[in-house]
């Protein structure tokens, strides 16, 4: 009774719930064709006639057409990216406690830090899923609401879309050990909107580049069409530590389980 | 300390509210069924967590076959089957996946659990809801899933707390004769603990009675009136801790 098959086990058992489960689907959809249908609409509503629609958006949409789309897509998925990746997260970790399923992890041979490590594994293979549809939706969308097909020149605005996506993913993990440590959903949803206030709050105040949780959204938006981001690989870097960090906080909380409250 | 089942020396744990459990030691020998039967907050379902590592006792131990179950590997894990408070039943999966899942997580061998879940579903007469999904199901029906996820892999320890609660009459049946076929035929140790005396009357060797997180006393399951021994017990010691 190798670890690695009790890994195995758990990483099937945690495949299956997310695959049968609405809210991975429901987040998949809403990722992927909500975030595409929101920056054509922007792109669509900056051409319009209307010229207070067309300022507002104007600046979020900037060059127009693809790298426009494109760039409305990483303030967009740096934001929702990371409460549609936090919820997830927060409901793999937090249904145990909301259904009371978690009393049946216990006095199992797969250890608890083996399952919250599939929970993570799952979470990262769900998250690649999510982004390369993201990509997807991001091309179908915008060559069938009038942007042409799409050249080759967008290709490194598509790679800066995926790296965000998967980066987004990564500072979600808080939300994991929140609902771990608030024994349900709501404390794992209330801390990714909270990551989200300060993150919003460091970029406000010139500290996005030094802040992990707005570094990569602030990179994004601020390195297309040749320009130089006010991001320093370095400050980008800090993501992994600062997932690892929280995912490690996790495995960690729930070794040291108990159901006293 | 017995090699083979379950056995608790000296457990103890108190909540900041001073609720809890003091001292308690107990054994379960291999095809022995033992009840625990208290008033609502006796202590009950403090102590099973207790015994099954959901909670961490203050002082004490617990082991299962003679292994500490602090150090206890998944070999000892594997063998054991238990139902604390909420059946393991994911709405979102049938009461086929659930049990499918269920198995994986003991580590039964993937080719194994096809018909461990099939025998069980005859066993505990779930197969007209095998592919309903769990989340649909009445709290009767989920209760017996989460029974059948804790029996289906023939475990040598059983531990249940309070699972009869939702059952209806047939349930019960079918669980009584599931444990009493496990203990006596397979050498299961058995712990259900209930507050319904007459049911664990039928099927328990042992009766422990708990009150404000000790063990008062124990009742003999072929008693004529274990209701009255019951109360008598527990009157007696509610006087002497005033």
């Amino acid at each position: 009774m190798t670890g690695l098959r009790l890994l195995v086990a758990a990483i099937s058992t945690e495949a299956r719930k997310i695959r049968s489960a609405r809210v991975g689907v429901a987040t998949l959809i809403m990722l992927d064709v909500g975030i595409a249908l929101v920056c054509i609409a922007a792109v669509l509503g900056a051409r319009s006639d209307d010229t207070v629609l067309a300022s507002k958006l104007g600046p979020l949409v900037a060059e127009g057409g693809w790298d426009g789309y494109l760039s409305a897509s990483t303030q967009v998925t740096a934001v929702a990216g990371l409460l549609g990746f936090g919820v997830v997260l927060a409901w793999q970790f937090g249904r145990e406690f909301s259904d009371g399923t978690v009393t049946g992890l216990f006095a199992i041979p797969v250890p608890r830090r083996t399952l919250a490590a599939a929970k993570l594994l799952v979470f990262l293979c769900w998250a690649f899923v999510v982004s390369s549809g993201l990509i997807l939706a991001l091309l179908i969308v915008g060559a069938s609401f009038g942007l042409g097909v799409p050249g080759s020149e967008i290709g490194p605005l598509l790679a800066r879309e995926y790296g965000l996506a998967l980066l987004t993913a990564g500072l979600a993990v808080p939300a994991a050990w929140a609902a771990t440590l608030g024994r349900g959903l709501l404390a794992g949803i209330a801390t990714i909107i909270a990551v989200i206030v300060l993150a919003q709050i460091a970029v406000f105040t010139g500290m996005g580049g030094w802040f992990p949780f707005s570094a990569p959204g602030l990179w994004a938006a601020t390195s297309g069409a040749g320009a130089h981001s006010v991001v320093t690989a370095g400050q980008l870097a800090l993501v992994a530590p600062v997932a690892a960090a929280f995912g490690g906080l996790t495995l960690r909380a729930w070794h040291r389980l108990q159901l006293d409250r | 300390m017995p090699e083979a089942g379950l056995a608790a020396v000296g457990v103890s744990r108190r909540f900041r509210s001073g609720a809890g459990v003091h001292g308690i030691d107990l054994s379960i020998a291999p095809g022995e069924v033992h009840a625990l039967v208290g008033l609502n907050g006796a202590g009950k379902s403090t102590f099973i967590k207790l015994l099954l590592g959901m909670l961490r006792p203050d002082a004490g131990t617990v082991a299962i076959n003679g292994v500490d179950i602090r150090d206890a590997p998944a070999m000892i894990w594997a063998k054991v089957g238990h139902l604390v408070e909420h059946p393991l039943a994911y709405p979102e999966l049938t009461a086929r996946a659930n049990l499918g899942l269920g198995a994986r997580l003991h580590a039964i061998q993937p080719t194994e659990i096809p018909r461990l879940v099939e025998n069980i579903l005859d066993e505990l007469a779930l197969r007209p809801y095998a592919n309903v999904r769990a989340g649909v199901l009445s709290s009767g029906n989920r209760q017996r899933l989460g029974l059948a996820s804790a029996l289906q892999h023939n475990p040598s320890l059983i531990v249940l707390d309070e699972p009869t609660n939702t059952l209806d009459p047939s349930g019960v049946i079918l669980l009584r004769e599931a444990l009493l076929r496990r203990a006596r035929g397979d050498g299961a140790a058995v712990l259900v603990s209930s507050h319904h005396l007459d049911e664990v009357a039928r099927i328990a060797d042992r009766i422990c009675v708990l009150n404000g997180g000790r063990i008062i006393g124990g009742l003999d399951p072929r008693g004529i009136d274990i209701e009255r021994s019951f109360f008598d017990l527990i009157h007696a010691d509610t006087r002497e801790s005033a």
